[in-house]
């Protein structure tokens, strides 16, 4: 005889009720699920005994029933970790039992801050994680999963809903139910081949059994530009020219007065007095520069002509003695947008989750914007009993504009843009000619720097770039017989794309881009993967067994592109401006197949009597990027836990709560640095590279072809060794959990791509041959504690930490280091055996050189010229110029002494969140940072040195520099003299510590009691104001020490990097 | 299926086997021609980079040489400030840069060769003129490699990519170079449909050429007679002096009686590599949107002090003594004056041709309708000097043609000649000074001075109805007896003739006296630009080349006894 209870679940944090909640008679398969506002009812068998009630996000209870006919349970929210459910793509497992080295992240963290791309969110909050990004909306990351396994294509394999992706910045976070990182071998190698750096998994939300709950999630708010004031003022400026000619004359012998002496205080801007410098009030008046005094803006105006199809230019630019800030002028407040609205419900047959979203979010750079609109489709049917059919689907709209910097943005840092821009304009500039045209430096004696803000409001105004793709899967599930499970899911991508961008001429530059060019484009791709498994769970008393299987097969993308571009339409109105009305359009189109992998794999799991835990995968990948010989690949991994808490003796040992001891070893294969054509030698025609006119015509030049590629027929997978050592405790009750893992991940086999001797043809690409080893190690720490000071006061904090040591072992043989990066000329990075990816190289400063007599003493140097050695026309100089190490001892300053001075590569990174909750308050802060890094802060060398661009923006660090009056010993001497003791070397000068410590999120919550929602119709609404990036500390002196960049082996050099700003953001979740 | 699956077809580009037809022969050979210029960065390796991989020799030739300075300013392209005070390092990214180019042009034309062994559908009569053409590139990428490195290695179609990497730098490659011509000589017709082309009489040329830097002045000498004789350029126009000197380096002036062997630049691909990318940077810096003188930037270039008073003339000839560096035959310049600043041109004699290759203060630019304003156009004048280059710049006329794809206007379509007739003549007269007869050689000079004394290409005032400046050039007209002398004469008329072509430096070297001539030329720049000559001194015989680039050296590794494979040059 069965009888009837109920009764309501409810969040204990909150006291709202809780929906979804899984309701089971232990012992039974009768349950049920909650309803929409926590509310159950259940028919219970008569010898029930003990409700087990759990809910993702939940912990479990079990709760005696006791002859009670309602049971109201207050559920204990997701703060005790490890009893999570962790979801790892083909398979799901409890926490308890996983024996890898897993993290996940909650939901909420990941929209704790609302950037653009949801992998911005795991910096800090996931151990073993590193995501080095930047302040664009829409930015993509530098994202590693312990360390760098390889010269390229570090990425970590992103899968979302079963079907890998390469980015994942068309996810709504809201979206997002569950995110799991898989860092080992035993966890990670069912993804096989394409597993060496790590997978990182999410899954979207699902529909439940029940009435249809909506939630509203909503954020506005303001992203501010900062305060940027590093450039020398006007006056300065010019002092500071004056100042130089006088270092240069002095290194150079000429007496004051002298005739020599004289000539050098010549200036388009400053007058040609040596005894000072005299500002302008014109800084460009037809052909007269440097005018002072009153001009007739009338009759100037009737000459000016900023139009150079109307005749000679005539420009009039006043002088803007109070000096421009660029960084202002370039910049704004940037306002952000985020709103989902999400529909979810179901029945016992059919459950959905459908969500609309949008993100609209402004970048502090004026025309950066990120948009995203999403529809997502998320439904499960059950056909029969035991046979489900579901899909996962989205339909996006994105659109990033105005990015800087390839590599989708996160290689901005290492190149020259419109934030470096905003420090070469010298401050006297304004932004504004006299009568509304631009200014800059055709107005000589400024040299080179283009205004930005010209460039950006005529080309990037108008520019577009955006795609529409769907995305998703469609599944089905079978239940064979009790525990056997089949499920068979075929999903995908497509996206097709399409952008058009403006190239305007100008004028105001000294460099002017003389021609209208407009181009646009649009292209598609198709990726898909077609998995099937099957799954066994039983148990067998104290014994249990998980078995999977499968096969899968997958292409990496198949798609074409094309684009066309033209010159000097009649007309430059944007609604006349096509292809077709341009002259001299050029089409290009290409075409790609992607890579297919063929794939099976299997994973065994035995656990005894919840002590004892082992597990071994094996997956077999075929790819084609390889030559058949070398096809397959296999990657096998085992891994043990034990659950010591279980143990008996462990009894008497109250405060361990849970306590797990892991182990692993496997093998995980990589291939994504390795071009698809790699086996073969190719042929190829480019315009660029092999066109010529041999018929001595000036039209079109006859196609030619060259060898672009050598193959390697025997490329085989890089394969990456991981072994790990963790600890998973829960102490006290769940009041301080520990995951520790120690770990280190040998890649063998790597591919690298040893570049040919130039004699047998530098153009060709080279092969990856599998040659190269690195060694990444490291210690992943997780710590979270949490408790109650009292009823009303609660807290958790969490720290995450993770420490890096990442080393190459070895090139090729006999290659001991390959250099990357050359900027200006100068060649920072080298990537050495013994070092770091990526390191920095160069000549080690010993400080300036004080003196003639440290000169006449040092090691003989370039650039300096010491007494013995002085002639008339070159007399002893260099005071003030930076004094090298002669670090072979050779007594002459050679390239053999240049030297390692520093790592990008983060030795430690790590975040802490604090969440502390007072009745409805929620207070929660998170604080991520980055230490043991070093960053070239090569800006530099465009506002350190006179000489490196004469008459450029100076920065501010030059009044620090080196002068004969007043010393120095850091800033060299501001002198017109470029050469290898000055501004042609890689040296130390440029390398600064990139330790940083931001808070990123401070955000204060509010949970409107249920009395007062409940009488608007709500289940549960939730106000918060947010800070995001309050502070920074940091000693480095460049916009920003996240320092990317756009590939691995050049990482950390700093040109221009968008800086990530405050910003202030309001927030209101709804649930109704 | 499954490994079917695991095949995906390779897409835009193609293999080797669909290259053995006579269309992909043909193919291969335009890639060979279109390395002379250096290509881009392909993303695999650099061609030999925009600027100093190609043809032009502009850094290698001329500033080494003394023709010009870098130009622009202290900081930028600062990697061309220690080549041309002879300080260069074994890391700098130009020498880089030029042993890349050379060395993509080798190699492609040993592909072309590879190939051409298993193409049986071609048949013998294209292959041996495709082999003919491509021997005549490969003799060209190797002179190239021969003249600036000295001691390279020698690559060619027999060896295989593994046995390329093994071979040392240890055996001189003239004979190989020699061997290449000559091939070219026997199989090359004289005439081709296509303009671009090399023929006979470039290959014998060139092969003289060759015979020059070896100091084989009987064989060369032979091969002179011939070719002045009876030489004709591609399209069969027998060889000739371009009557208007200052048209010669204009679009204009393109595969004229004059041009041996070209560069052939175009503007119509809308692709900065297919025009004469390497000089875009050389117009005049900062001048209006292309309104008044084509050109935004750079002012790279500068010719020297040095050369624009070589010009000076004396009853009508050059100062062979040096004298035109001092006193009142010195060339008057606006060096420290300002544009707006009163200036004066020089009024003295001078030969016409200097402002053909020279831009300066007060003398119609080009073809604009513009005076060249002095300062105004220079970057920085207290660095650079006054001058700006001429020949090959932007003329007007050349503006719609150039290629408007590039950032700044000087990407122009006008070939760059690496083999002219006047070029040939001088060589001539050279051989004839050393091995046969003096007033040969005289001869020889003279017809290259009489075209320059062509009045009506001189350089008009912008009214056209006066010469620019006071142009007084004659011939040499009393015998020559004096062997010295007259080889005094001959070399400096190259100095006029060639200045700014990428000749000046290796002349110097295979004369044996660049230690000499440089040192006089470094001390009197130094006295007008000390801040970019201080100091700087020539030493023979290590500066007479440049490094082996490290970067090579490294990447070539040991051979089998653990030595290095390529051995750096002596004193470096």
């Amino acid at each position: 005889q069965g009888r009837t209870i109920s009764g309501t679940i409810i969040d204990a944090a909150d006291n709202s009720g809780v929906p979804g909640v899984n309701i089971l008679v232990k012992g039974t398969s009768t349950g049920t699920i909650t309803d929409v506002n926590g509310k159950y009812t259940l028919q219970i068998p008569a010898n029930s005994t003990t409700l087990v009630i759990s809910s993702v996000g939940y912990l479990t209870q079990e709760v005696e029933i006791n002859n009670r006919s309602t049971i109201d349970v207050a559920m204990e929210s997701d703060i005790a970790q490890l009893s999570e459910v962790v979801v790892t793509g083909y398979t799901t497992e409890d926490r308890r039992e996983v024996t890898g080295a897993v993290a996940t992240v909650k939901s909420k963290e990941l929209v704790a801050v609302p950037s653009g791309n949801v992998e911005q969110q795991l910096q800090g909050r996931v151990s073993g994680v590193t995501v080095i990004t930047n302040g664009q909306p829409g930015t993509t990351s530098v994202v590693r999963l312990r360390g760098f396994g390889a010269f390229g294509g570090n990425e970590p394999l992103y899968v979302v809903d079963g079907v890998p992706v390469g980015s994942t910045n068309f996810l709504n976070p809201d979206d997002i139910e569950t995110t799991t990182v898989l860092k080992d071998a035993p966890s990670a190698s069912i993804y096989g081949a394409r597993a060496a750096n790590g997978v990182i998994v999410y899954t979207t939300k699902k529909g439940y059994d029940g009435k249809m709950r909506v939630t509203y999630d909503g954020v506005v708010g303001v992203t501010t530009p900062g305060k940027v004031d590093n450039i020398l003022s006007p006056q300065e400026q010019a002092d500071w020219i004056w100042q130089a000619k006088r270092n240069t004359a002095r290194q150079l012998g000429y007496p004051v007065g002298s005739d020599k002496y004289n000539a050098l205080f010549v200036s388009d801007q400053f007058g040609s007095d040596p005894a000072g410098p005299v500002l302008p009030d014109y800084l460009l008046v037809g052909d007269r520069t440097g005018v002072v005094g009153e001009i007739d803006l009338n009759a100037e105006r009737a000459k000016y002509n900023n139009d150079p199809s109307r005749g000679s230019l005539y420009l009039v630019m006043p002088a803007d003695k109070s000096g421009t800030n660029w960084w202002n002028a370039l910049t704004r407040p940037a306002i952000l947008n985020r709103h989902t609205l999400g529909f979810s419900g179901g029945s016992d047959r059919s459950k959905y989750y459908v969500s609309l979203s949008m993100q609209n979010q402004d970048g502090v750079l004026i025309y950066q914007n990120f948009q995203r609109y999403v529809l997502r489709l998320n439904t499960e049917q059950t056909l029969f009993k035991g046979v489900r059919f579901g899909q996962n689907l989205q339909g996006t709209y994105l659109s990033a504009r105005g990015l800087v910097g390839s590599n989708g943005g996160r290689g901005a840092a290492g190149e020259e843009n419109n934030y470096l821009d905003a420090f070469r304009m010298p401050s006297i500039i304004p932004v504004y000619d006299a009568f509304g045209g631009y200014a800059g430096t055709q107005a000589k004696g400024f040299n080179n720097p283009r205004n930005p803000v010209g460039i950006r409001d005529r080309n990037v105004a108008n520019d577009r770039n955006f795609s529409f793709g769907a995305f998703g899967n469609f599944y089905a599930e079978a239940d064979i017989f009790k525990g056997l499970k089949i499920r068979s899911s075929f999903g995908g991508g497509l996206s097709m794309n399409y952008f058009y961008d403006y190239n305007f001429p100008t004028y105001e530059n000294s460099e002017n881009l003389g021609t209208y060019t407009y181009g646009e484009g649009a292209g598609y791709n198709a990726n898909w993967v077609f998995t099937n498994t099957a799954s066994y769970e039983r148990d067998f008393g104290a014994h249990s067994l998980n078995l999977l299987a499968g096969v899968e097969s997958l292409n990496t993308g198949i798609g074409r592109n094309m684009n066309a571009n033209g010159q000097e339409p009649f007309s430059r109105d944007p609604n006349y401006v096509s292809i077709t009305t341009t002259g001299n359009n050029t089409a290009f189109s290409s075409y790609y197949r992607g890579v297919n992998f063929f794939s099976v794999f299997g994973q065994a799991k035995y656990t005894f009597n919840d002590k004892y835990i082992l597990n071994g995968v094996l997956r077999r990948d075929g790819s084609s990027r390889f030559g058949a010989e070398n096809r397959y690949g296999i990657f096998p991994a085992v891994s043990a836990a034990w659950r010591v808490s279980s143990e008996d003796f462990m009894a008497g040992v109250p405060f361990v709560t849970d306590l797990k001891l892991r182990g692993g070893y496997g093998l995980m294969g990589n291939s994504n640095n390795v071009d698809p054509n790699n086996q073969y030698s190719l042929f190829a025609a480019t315009l660029n590279s092999s066109f010529y006119d041999i018929t001595g015509g000036n039209a079109a030049p006859t196609e030619g072809f060259y060898r672009s590629r050598i193959g390697n027929p025997a490329a085989k997978w890089e394969t990456s060794e991981t072994s790990n050592i963790g600890i998973d405790g829960s102490f006290f009750g769940g009041k301080l959990d520990v995951v520790f893992d120690l770990w280190r991940k040998d890649t063998r086999d790597l591919l690298y791509s040893l570049r040919t001797p130039s004699v047998i043809g530098p153009a060709a690409n080279d092969p990856a041959i599998n040659i190269a080893k690195m060694r990444n190690q490291g210690l992943d720490i997780e710590l979270t504690t949490r408790g109650n000071y009292s009823a009303d006061f609660n807290y958790e904090v969490k720290l995450t930490g993770s420490f890096l040591h990442n080393e190459i072992i070895a090139l090729a043989p006999g290659v001991e280091y390959f250099d990357a990066a050359t900027l200006r000329n100068i060649t920072p990075v080298r990537n050495q055996v013994g070092y770091s990816l990526s390191a920095f190289y160069g000549y080690q400063v010993l400080g300036l050189f004080q003196n003639q007599a440290e000169i006449d003493a040092a090691p003989v140097q370039d650039g300096v010229v010491r007494s013995q050695d002085a002639t008339e026309e070159n007399p002893a100089q260099g005071t003030g110029r930076f004094r090298y190490a002669d670090i072979n001892g050779d007594g002459k300053i050679t390239v053999d002494d240049r030297t390692y001075l520093g790592s990008p590569v983060p030795k430690f990174n790590g975040g802490i969140n604090l969440v502390l909750g007072y009745k409805d308050f929620e207070l929660t802060a998170f604080l991520q940072t980055f230490l043991g890094v070093k960053i070239y802060n090569f800006s530099k060398w465009y506002n350190n040195f006179y000489p490196s661009f004469t008459g450029t923006a100076y920065s501010t660090a030059v009044k620090e520099s080196f002068t004969f009056e007043n010393g120095g010993n850091t800033v060299p001497i501001f002198e017109d003299v470029s050469n290898f003791s000055t501004n042609t070397q890689s040296n130390s000068f440029y390398i600064e510590s990139g330790n940083y410590a931001r808070l990123t999120n401070l955000q204060l919550a509010y949970k409107v009691p249920n009395s007062v929602v409940g009488r608007y119709g709500f289940d549960r609404a939730r106000l918060y104001v947010q800070a995001t990036n309050l502070f920074t500390i940091t000693n480095y002196s460049g916009l920003d020490p996240g320092v990317a960049g756009a590939a691995d082996t050049q990482l950390g050099i700093d040109v221009g990097n968008p800086p990530i700003t405050r910003g202030y953001n309001i927030g209101l979740n709804l649930t109704f | 299926c499954k490994d079917e699956f695991l095949e995906v077809p390779v897409t835009g580009q193609i293999s080797e086997s669909q290259l053995t037809t006579p269309a992909g022969l043909e193919g291969l050979l335009i890639g060979v021609y279109a390395q002379l210029m250096g290509a881009p960065d392909n993303g695999g390796g650099s061609a030999g980079g925009e600027w100093n991989g190609g043809a032009t020799n502009w850094v290698w030739g001329s500033i080494r040489g003394g023709d010009a300075n870098k130009g622009s300013n202290a900081g930028d392209f600062n990697s061309i400030t220690p080549i041309e005070r002879f300080e260069v390092q074994v890391t700098n990214s130009e020498v880089q840069f030029k042993w890349e180019g050379s060395f993509e042009g080798v190699a492609r034309a040993n592909t072309l060769l590879k190939i051409m062994a298993k193409a049986d559908e071609v048949s013998e009569a294209q292959k041996t003129r495709i082999a003919a053409e491509a021997r005549f590139l490969r003799g060209h990428f190797y002179f190239e490699l021969r003249k600036n490195f000295k001691m390279v290695p020698w690559v060619d179609e027999t060896m295989t990519d593994e046995e390329a990497k093994k071979v040392p730098n240890n055996t001189d490659i003239w004979p190989k170079i020699e061997a290449d011509f000559q091939f070219a000589v026997d199989n090359l017709p004289e005439t081709h449909s296509q303009i671009g082309r090399a023929n006979k009489w470039a290959a014998m040329s060139y092969l003289a050429k060759a015979y020059m830097y070896q100091r084989k002045f009987n064989e060369a000498k032979q091969l002179f007679d011939d070719i002045i004789a009876n030489g004709t350029t591609t399209d069969g126009t027998p060889y000739g002096l371009h009557p208007d000197f200052g048209d010669l380096f204009s679009l204009g002036g393109e595969n004229s009686a004059e041009s041996v062997f070209a560069y052939q630049a175009t503007g119509g691909a809308s692709s900065t590599y297919n025009s004469l990318h390497e000089v875009a940077m050389h117009q005049p810096y900062s001048t209006a949107a292309g309104e008044t003188a084509g050109s935004d930037c750079c002012g790279f270039f500068h010719p020297s002090f040095d050369l624009a008073a070589s010009y000076r003339t004396q009853n009508g000839l050059p100062l062979l003594d040096g004298s035109y560096r001092t006193g009142t035959n010195e060339l008057v310049t606006d060096q420290g004056k300002a544009s707006d600043e009163a200036f004066t041109p020089d009024a003295g004699p001078l030969d016409p041709r200097l402002d053909h290759t020279v831009g300066r203060r007060g003398i119609p630019w080009l073809d604009w309708g513009n005076i060249h304003p002095g300062k105004a156009w220079i970057r920085d004048q207290n660095f650079a000097g006054p001058y700006t280059p001429k020949k090959y710049a932007l003329d007007k006329t050349e503006y719609g043609t150039r290629d408007a794809s590039g950032w700044t206007p000087g990407y122009q379509a006008t070939n760059f000649m690496i083999i002219r007739f006047a070029d040939v003549l001088l060589m001539a007269a050279e051989a004839e000074v050393e091995v046969g007869s003096l007033e040969k050689a005289r001869e020889y000079v003279n017809l290259v001075r009489s075209r320059a004394a062509n009045a009506s290409a001189f350089v008009k005032n912008l009214e056209g109805t006066a010469d620019a400046a006071n142009y007084v050039i004659s011939t040499y007209d009393l015998p020559w007896t004096d062997q010295t002398a007259a080889r005094n004469a001959v070399r400096f008329e190259r100095k006029l003739e060639l200045a700014l072509e990428g000749h000046r430096f290796y002349d110097l070297v295979r004369w044996g006296n660049a230690a000499e001539v440089l040192n006089a030329y470094l001390s009197y720049e130094a006295s007008k630009l000390s801040n970019q000559f201080g100091g700087a001194t020539f030493t023979a015989p290590a500066d007479e080349y440049l490094p082996i680039p490290q970067t090579e050296i490294d990447l070539q590794g040991k051979d089998d006894s653990g030595g290095n494979v390529l051995t750096q040059n002596d004193g470096y």
